[in-house]
């Protein structure tokens, strides 16, 4: 159990990192009145925050389900 | 609170919401943590990005967004024309278009997904500006097309009810004859001499 919540984990706090980034970034991109506001938004923002959702849906997926001792 | 400060309190909340995530992994041991977890790293970044875009579309329509670019300057000075025959300048003045979205109401293509083409166009011209030589004069691809007049023009008693348009009313919804450049309504945005121009200045 301890393998598996180390490596969820790993890819919680990568997936919480590429958020926290990419909305950090759309905040600026907000509060910043300018036509290059967007392309910082769809370009860097949101694809930030797209790849967090990525990394965190993955991790449901693909991190490893360590053999429980009790079921055999 | 406006639209922006639910946003801006949103992104706010999704970002403490991620840093528990960062910090303490762990949380997500019992069903609470993986359901907050499933909110705060998948719905409510989607939600951020869905919202962000909404604005950002938004704002580009936005008059004072358009002619924040050094080149469409020149443009947002042609609104304030004083001069009847310049007929951005009359529908802004007049407020025959939202002055606030003036550019945008002349300029979108009227379709469905005409906005979202729009942006692409505006996503070229920032290239243009700040990677490659915005071209000079500045010219929209295609022409200005009349459905951008006739989705309002078209079935106004004015429009319908003028001799002339009557008369040529199938070269007009068929864009055989153009509406500006025909003859006929022909001084839009005149950049060149804008320096010349008698400026109108509101409240005045």
């Amino acid at each position: 159990m301890k393998f598996n919540q180390t490596s969820m984990g790993q890819f919680f706090r990568a997936a919480s990192v590429l958020i926290i980034l990419g909305l950090l970034v759309e905040i600026v991109s907000l509060l910043w009145f300018h036509p290059l506001s967007f392309v910082l938004f769809a370009f860097l923002g949101a694809i930030l925050i797209g790849l967090g959702i990525v990394v965190y849906l993955a991790s449901l997926v693909f991190a490893p389900i360590p053999l429980s001792g009790n079921r055999e | 609170m406006g639209v922006t400060g639910i946003l801006i309190a949103l992104i706010a909340l999704t970002i403490v919401l991620a840093a528990a995530f960062l910090v303490r992994p762990a949380i997500t041991a019992g069903i609470a943590g993986k359901i907050l977890a499933f909110a705060a790293l998948c719905v409510l970044p989607a939600l951020c990005i869905a919202m962000g875009m909404s604005f950002h579309m938004q704002r580009s329509e936005q008059t004072k967004f358009c002619i924040s670019c050094h080149s469409m300057e020149a443009y947002g000075k042609s609104l304030y024309v004083d001069d009847a025959k310049h007929i951005p300048a009359q529908h802004f003045q007049n407020h025959r278009v939202p002055p606030d979205t003036a550019c945008y109401s002349c300029h979108t293509d009227y379709t469905i997904f005409g906005p979202f083409k729009d942006k692409l166009d505006g996503v070229k011209r920032i290239y243009l500006q700040y990677v490659s030589t915005p071209p000079n004069p500045i010219t929209i691809p295609g022409g200005f097309k009349n459905a951008q007049c006739l989705h309002c023009h078209l079935g106004a008693r004015a429009f319908q009810d003028n001799p002339v348009h009557a008369t040529i009313m199938d070269t007009l919804t068929s864009n055989q004859m153009s509406c500006l450049t025909s003859g006929c309504h022909d001084t839009a945005h005149d950049v060149a001499n804008i320096s010349h121009e008698k400026v109108w200045k509101p409240g005045t």
